[in-house]
């Protein structure tokens, strides 16, 4: 099977084609990172853990002046609260970063020193943006706020820096970790739908075409009647029928209702396609021969509908990627962590605020899984359809 | 039929040099169309015979500027005289002119050639409106006095009608309908009855001999099928692998052919009568070469049954031969079939 | 006792239409036909398009399902088995299709194509197996290597000479070949009549040889039918099929055929008019209407090359009312007039039949 399909005139073509290699090649990069990411490398509780204060969204070296005084100003007094009451100071800590285990005078006096700097700055008169002079004064009071915590050294700097490259949310999340994190819940969407609508739609279009009779009528009434049901009422309804179930925060709801609705495409083309098979000669020679019914169907009529598996499979691919971000954006998706639609919608009140970090990187990633599949799909469509010799 | 023996002395109407076409395909260039050279002259019906991939179409359609422009290269040494023009460099616009008003191509499957969601008698008002000045009523009686020419039965209720409701012949004279309604000078039919049963055939053959005789039209008349060649053409071509390898009157063609693949090709043709029958065919054997792998030599070398070492070694040129029988062969033929 | 004898064979196919899809009638596509095919012979089918020549030679090997009649293979009533009970049937017989192209599936290697039916029908051990498709391969004229590659490597002649390596591949004794060489360039036609010319003397093979073309036929077949409209209009042998032709449209088609010789040009014979539609078919004799016995009964039946009843005399009234009438109520029965001749025709008698075979 494999050596035939390596010999095979489309695989031939498809790798003659330089956009298809590079779209692959995308593919490819998407999905060992997804892979990487399934196999542990970030994990669900990377995409909760706070990695800078929880009030301003963005990188924190893009901001301003004043944001980044704000910044200083709100982690320097959370620490000093809870030194004040004498709390846990673990509950202040970010990310890897830890409160520096120096002696709690210490520790207060390095707080007492960093807030009175920040006075100091913040009672300089005029816009703090525009002056020069306040800069490296600011720059002072971040090795302040440095001070406070465990130094950051060598790798986990490194690790740090890229956690913070585009730059966190509202409450303080990397959004680099949580779209990274989000390749694969997209990718594992669109290979569970994909796969399970393709081989669900496929095999009922191929029996319709080829049975006929009762089993035709009884496929077309199915497509016909799950086509006439709006795609995002039937959506609608699915969610609220998992709401409050302990399925609910799981991606099960998500693929059952893609799967209903997405399966109607291949199974329309599989049968038209077997329909126009069933009637060639090699299916005729097939059953001059003496072989049953299954057999023809399997060995002479599914082979020859794969490249329509193909094109279909990456279709249905794009298309539960997009309506998992829009069904998310919507609040009828994924509930709970993290994916590009949970993303784009929690940025609206960033967006409104002038932070389009988070929208930015969630939408980056997208289109670039997105238009690689596109690319390959039409690539596909050219090498592997028997017609085009 | 008479004998229309006219290239000798009439001056032709259309003047062929030399014309190469070249394709760009996924494993590089191939030449479909090798230096082909021929005249044709008014009123006269030349053949233009091969097997399917000589190059046959492939010549009309460069002659027609009908071949995708983006991969077909038209090599600069082809020339193609048309009434002073030279057709293969002319710009588009001037091709438009002469496509359809004075040379017309009618096609092997009329129901590819013809829309579907027209009626024939719109297709045929729209092919008179862009080229002759006519009014809307004009135009009418000339699709019918059209229709009428080529014989098509009830031409008033038949205009009104949608190509699926017109049988295969009917089509096709529908097509050379719309090919004459400009009275072109040539006329290019690229196996016209090819997709045709033979009694249809009969009579589309018959109606192309008659619109020849009225209309004085020059007919180019591609085929494979020698029988239609030996019925209806005064002169003809045959092709092999892309290059010319014999021309001649049909007459001597087809009884002393010069050219061993044409000799080949006439004796493979079943044959009727007592003493034939049931007996092994003398098929050529062999297939024909690839384009992208053509030999060094002689194109027909392997399936040749006079092969020598010359014709590995060397491609024979066109030797214009004695009586205007040129031939494509390092050891010509001179005696009968 | 011949090999297979068909009787009263009908298929017809429904049509439907109108706002249920009702069946709202039904082509006619194979009408009354019976004949025998004899051991070892070729039987030639000609006709034009649309003539029920392709179905009647799918209907012969169940590939359809007959509408009514019978057909026996060696005595035995093949037309009423179950799928199992066909199984040594369909070891016996099988097809070669017209079009190179959609003949072979292009997912399978020539290894497949050719090896799924030995398999199948376990026409020789797994072991010789290979052995066995390397042999047909090459007695089609291919090399061995040609069965590692897949369809779309080889040329129409030579897809064709891979359907006809499946065909043979379980030892059948009786092949039909539908249009086998109609899709062929004339120098490759030649090469694979010869291969079939051949193979069947070699396998002892019996053909059923359908065809448009009555020049490739009347070469290579024993006997032909004559079919227009579902009907077998003549029957006869293929030796002197020029000269005892005697059905007008047998005669029609002979006469419309090109002539392969530039000194023997004459006006091909032209029949008015198209074939009428096998939906709604007229009664009485299919050709009626295009028959130029119909049209110009004087002028044609002066012609000495038809094996028609002399009128020298011009028509008479009786005449005139048998072809008039009679053709356009009663289709004309197939009736033997010389021995291995059949025509249906009113417009012929035996004592024409018998001098056209004797000139």
């Amino acid at each position: 099977m494999i050596k035939k399909f390596l010999r095979s005139r489309g695989l031939r073509k498809l790798l003659s084609n330089r956009l298809a290699i590079a779209a692959l090649g995308v593919i490819g990069l998407y999905t060992g990172i997804g892979f990487a990411v399934f196999l542990g490398a970030i994990t669900e509780k990377d995409t909760e853990a706070r990695v800078w204060t929880d009030s301003y969204p963005g990188y924190p070296h893009h901001q301003t002046a004043e944001k980044r005084l704000d910044n200083c100003e709100v982690i320097l007094s959370r620490v000093m609260r809870v030194l004040e009451t004498e709390g846990e100071l673990s509950e202040v800590a970010f990310a890897e970063r830890s409160v520096s285990d120096a002696s709690i005078e210490e520790l207060t006096q390095k707080v007492q020193a960093g807030l009175a700097l920040y006075e100091e700055i913040a009672d300089t008169v005029g816009s703090l943006n525009d002056n020069p002079e306040v800069l490296p004064r600011i720059e002072q009071l971040e090795g302040f706020v440095d001070d406070v915590y465990t130094p950051l050294t060598g790798w986990s700097s490194l690790v740090y820096d890229f956690r913070l490259f585009f730059g966190t949310d509202r409450q303080g999340r990397s959004i680099l970790i949580r779209g990274i994190y989000s390749i694969k819940v997209a990718i594992q969407v669109g290979v569970v739908v994909a796969l399970i609508a393709v081989l669900f739609g496929s095999v009922l279009g191929a029996a319709a075409a080829f049975f006929g009779g009762w089993v035709d009528h009884l496929v077309i009434w199915l497509y016909s009647t799950f086509s006439s049901i709006p795609h995002l009422v039937l959506l609608t309804l699915l969610a609220f029928m998992f709401l409050g179930h302990p399925l609910e925060t799981t991606l099960i709801p998500l693929y059952v209702a893609f799967c209903l609705t997405f399966w109607i495409g291949p199974c329309r083309v599989i049968r038209g396609e077997a329909l126009k098979i069933k009637e060639l000669e090699y299916v005729q020679a097939a059953t001059a021969v003496g072989f049953g019914r299954f057999t023809i169907l399997w060995k002479h009529i599914l082979p020859n509908t794969s490249h329509l598996m193909f094109i279909n499979f990456s279709l249905l691919f794009i298309g539960a990627i997009k309506s998992e971000v829009i069904l998310t954006f919507l609040g009828l998706g994924i509930k709970d962590g993290a994916s590009w639609g949970i993303m784009i919608s929690q940025s609206q009140a960033e967006v409104l605020n002038g932070f389009f970090w988070q929208i930015g990187v969630a939408t980056a990633l997208m289109v670039g899984l997105v238009l690689a599949f596109n690319i390959l799909t039409d690539a596909l469509q050219d090498a592997f359809d028997p017609k085009h010799v | 039929m008479s004998e229309t023996n006219t290239t000798s002395a009439a001056p032709s109407i259309l003047k062929v040099r030399h014309l190469t076409t070249r394709f760009k395909t996924d494993r590089g260039i191939v030449t479909a169309v090798d230096d082909v050279s021929f005249d044709l002259a008014p009123g006269e019906t030349l053949g233009i015979v091969g097997e399917s991939g000589c190059g046959k179409t492939v010549t009309s359609k460069s002659i027609m500027r009908l071949l995708p422009p983006r991969v077909t290269i038209i090599d600069e040494k082809s020339d193609i005289q048309f009434q002073g023009l030279n057709l293969a460099r002319v710009p588009e616009k001037t091709m438009r002119t002469v496509r359809g008003d004075k040379i017309a191509m009618i096609f092997q499957e009329p129901m590819t050639a013809l829309n579907p969601v027209f009626t024939i008698g719109w297709q045929l008002d729209e092919a008179i409106k862009y080229h002759l000045d006519l009014d809307k009523k004009q135009r009418r009686e000339r699709a019918i006095e059209m229709l009428r020419l080529v014989e098509m039965p009830n031409p008033e209720k038949r205009i009104k009608e949608y190509p699926h409701q017109l049988s295969g012949g009917m089509r096709q004279r529908v097509m050379i309908a719309m090919a004459l309604c400009c009275e072109p000078d040539i006329l290019i039919a690229d196996e016209p009855t090819t997709a045709l049963d033979v009694t249809i055939q009969a009579q589309i053959l018959r109606l192309m001999e008659d619109l020849k005789r009225k209309l004085n039209t020059a007919i180019m008349l591609i085929t494979h099928d020698l029988g239609v060649v030996a019925q209806v053409c005064d002169r003809v071509l045959v092709m092999y692998a892309g290059r010319v390898i014999e021309e001649g009157p049909v007459h001597d063609l087809f009884h002393r052919p010069r050219h061993p693949y044409t000799r080949a090709l006439l004796r493979s043709i079943p044959k009727s009568g007592r003493k034939e029958h049931g007996k092994r065919l003398p098929a050529i054997e062999g297939i024909v070469p690839s384009l992208t792998e053509l030999p060094d030599g002689c194109r027909f070398q392997d399936r040749c049954e006079l092969r020598e070492q010359r014709c590995i070694d060397e491609e024979p040129e066109l030797i214009p031969g004695p009586d205007r029988r040129p031939v494509r062969c390092h050891f010509p033929l001179d005696g009968g079939s | 006792m011949a090999l297979i004898e068909v009787r009263d064979l009908d298929k017809h196919f429904p049509v439907r239409g109108g706002f249920l899809n009702r069946v709202v009638g039904h082509v006619h596509a194979v009408n009354q036909v019976s004949f025998d095919i004899k051991r070892g012979e070729i039987l030639g089918v000609v006709g034009e398009s649309g003539c029920g020549k392709s179905t009647l030679g799918k209907t012969m090997i169940r590939l359809l399902e007959p509408t009514r009649g019978s057909m026996r293979y060696e005595g035995q009533d093949i037309t009423e088995l179950s799928h199992a009970e066909l199984m040594p049937f369909r070891r016996k017989a099988q097809i070669i299709f017209q079009d190179p192209y959609s003949s072979l599936n292009p997912r399978q290697t020539v290894r497949e194509i050719i090896g799924e039916a030995v398999r199948f029908h376990r026409i020789v051990p797994r072991d010789q197996e290979e052995g066995y498709i390397i042999d047909l391969i090459q007695k089609v004229g291919l090399r061995a290597d040609a069965r590692e590659k897949f369809p779309h490597e080889f040329s129409g002649g030579q897809r064709q000479r891979i359907g006809i390596a499946r065909a043979l591949s379980v030892k059948p004794d009786f092949i039909v070949a539908d249009e086998p060489v109609s899709a062929l360039d004339v120098s490759i036609q030649a090469q694979v009549l010869n291969l079939l010319m051949d193979l069947k003397d070699e396998f002892g093979l019996t053909l059923m040889f359908i065809s448009h073309d009555l020049k490739v036929i009347e070469h290579f077949c024993d006997r032909v039918l004559v079919m227009y409209l579902g009907h077998v209009v003549e029957e006869m042998n293929c030796i002197d099929l020029q000269d005892s032709a005697s059905h007008p449209y047998t005669q029609a088609l002979l006469g419309a055929n090109p002539i392969n010789d530039p000194s023997d040009r004459r006006p091909l014979t032209v029949l008015e008019g198209d074939v009428p539609s096998p939906f709604d078919m007229p009664p009485g004799c299919p050709f009626a209407g295009r028959c130029p016995h119909q049209i110009e009964l004087v002028p044609m039946r002066a012609d000495a090359h038809i094996g028609i009843a002399p009128l020298d005399a011009g028509p008479s009234i009786q005449a005139i009312r048998r072809f008039l009438g009679q053709c356009m109520q009663e289709m004309p029965p197939l009736e033997t007039y010389v021995e291995g001749h059949r025509v249906a025709c009113y417009a012929v008698d035996a004592e024409a039949v018998g001098a056209a075979a004797s000139r």
